[in-house]
């Protein structure tokens, strides 16, 4: 059979040269550029098809446009703000926020009547077990022993710290765009504001610390799934070549 | 835009490393596929998406997940481990990742011939390609007997 692609980064398919590919200017994560936009995601598809009909010979076509403006764009702001105060703890701070954002969270998920949580291994309705994993990891530093739970985690440790804060991320991001607004934040935007004082955002800080603690590479390759690149505090997220290598660990 | 320029410096530093070491695909014969209109497409994704009640992805893992052309979109999670894409439009509009709706929509409007029983998911950021050609390879018989003429691959 014949194959096209999409390619996201031009530079990953001139060095592998598939028979067809079309290069598309958006953003990693948005292959088709707009979400529920169907008349331009037929668009970029048709272009992709084309490529069938016209090429002969192992080709790279460009998409000649930029997505849509979307509505959750850059300029997003969050409507709701947690208040900080020094002196409480980082658990009495995380269920707060969580308690605030839950019936957002439940309006996003009828509305659409789907959800990405859960990928842990938690039922729809287990976010308080979730948080409770997440807090007994930063508050034991055991990121190699499955924390306890009546949840049957469907990853083993370190790697479930990664979906637990997908998990958490999943629910704020839900919550987050049943708000009135601006919509739903896009991928920065939604990164500054989880990485811009809240306590999710320090939690997570605190499961990156944990991991750089416990310096194992498959804990150090983790925090690099738990942050985004460019948030964690104490620098690359993801370990460098030279640290894995110093581990005695190769990438293959 | 994405251009491995517009990446943070870390990621920008991992991908050239990446791409400097890969190779290009080996040359096959080149394969004409029959009219679009008259076209079986099925779907393969490297998001690391699967269905709820399936196995979720490893790091590193080279098997696929298989994605039933009927399948409904509430059913389907992804467990990709890379924190460094955006998932905000694939919580809004799954299509945006995997266009199936979009497929039968052309199919219902006779601009392919059709959309395939099975489509394959499997775990991106993978660096070592020739781990995935066994599977790589499965997968293409399956197609085959899938009566698939085009493969859409769509990276995330």
């Amino acid at each position: 059979m014949a194959t096209t692609s999409i390619s996201l980064i031009r530079e990953q398919s001139q060095a592998v040269i598939p028979p067809r590919a079309l290069w598309v200017p958006f953003p990693l994560g948005r292959p088709l550029g707009a979400a529920d936009d169907r008349v331009f995601q037929r668009k970029v598809l048709r272009s992709a098809f084309r490529l069938l009909e016209t090429a002969n010979f192992p080709t790279i076509e460009d998409f000649p446009e930029e997505a849509p403006f979307q509505k959750e764009s850059e300029a997003w702001a969050c409507p709701v703000s947690f208040p900080v105060i020094e002196s409480e703890e980082i658990d009495f701070r995380l269920r707060d926020e969580i308690n605030r954002l839950l019936p957002w969270s439940l309006e996003t998920r009828l509305a659409r009547g789907r959800s990405l949580f859960g990928v842990s291994g938690a039922d729809s309705d287990q976010i308080a077990e979730v948080v409770d994993a997440v807090l007994h990891i930063v508050e034991t530093g055991e990121v190699l022993q499955l924390p306890p739970s009546k949840i049957e985690w469907r990853f083993e440790m370190p790697l479930l710290i990664r979906h637990l804060a997908d998990d958490l991320r999943t629910f704020y991001h839900e919550a987050l765009a049943a708000q009135p607004g601006e919509g739903a934040p896009s991928h920065k935007a939604f990164n500054d504001f989880i990485f811009g004082g809240t306590a999710l955002g320090d939690a997570f800080q605190s499961l990156a610390e944990r991991l750089t603690e416990e310096g194992s590479p498959m804990s150090l390759i983790t925090r690099g799934f738990v942050l985004p690149e460019g948030y964690y505090k104490g620098g690359s997220a993801f370990p460098t070549p030279s640290e894995l290598r110093e581990r005695g660990f190769a990438l293959k | 835009m994405v251009r491995l320029s517009d990446l943070h410096e870390v990621e920008q530093e991992h991908m050239r490393l990446r791409i400097s070491e890969w190779k290009p695909v080996e040359k096959a014969p080149w394969i004409t596929p029959k009219p679009l209109k008259e076209a079986r497409v099925a779907i393969i994704s490297t998001a690391g998406l699967h269905r709820r009640t399936d196995t979720p992805f490893v790091f590193g893992a080279v098997d696929y997940r298989l994605i039933p052309g009927d399948v409904d979109f509430k059913d389907v999670v992804v467990s990709h481990v890379s924190a460094n894409f955006d998932r905000t439009g694939f919580q809004q509009d799954p299509n945006i990742w995997f266009p199936l709706d979009r497929l039968r929509e052309m199919q219902s409007s006779g601009e392919i011939g059709g959309v395939a029983k099975w489509h394959y998911s499997f775990m991106g950021a993978q660096p070592n390609h020739v781990a995935l050609q066994a599977a790589g390879e499965e997968v293409g018989r399956l197609l085959a007997a899938d009566e698939v003429d085009i493969a859409l691959l769509i990276p995330v």
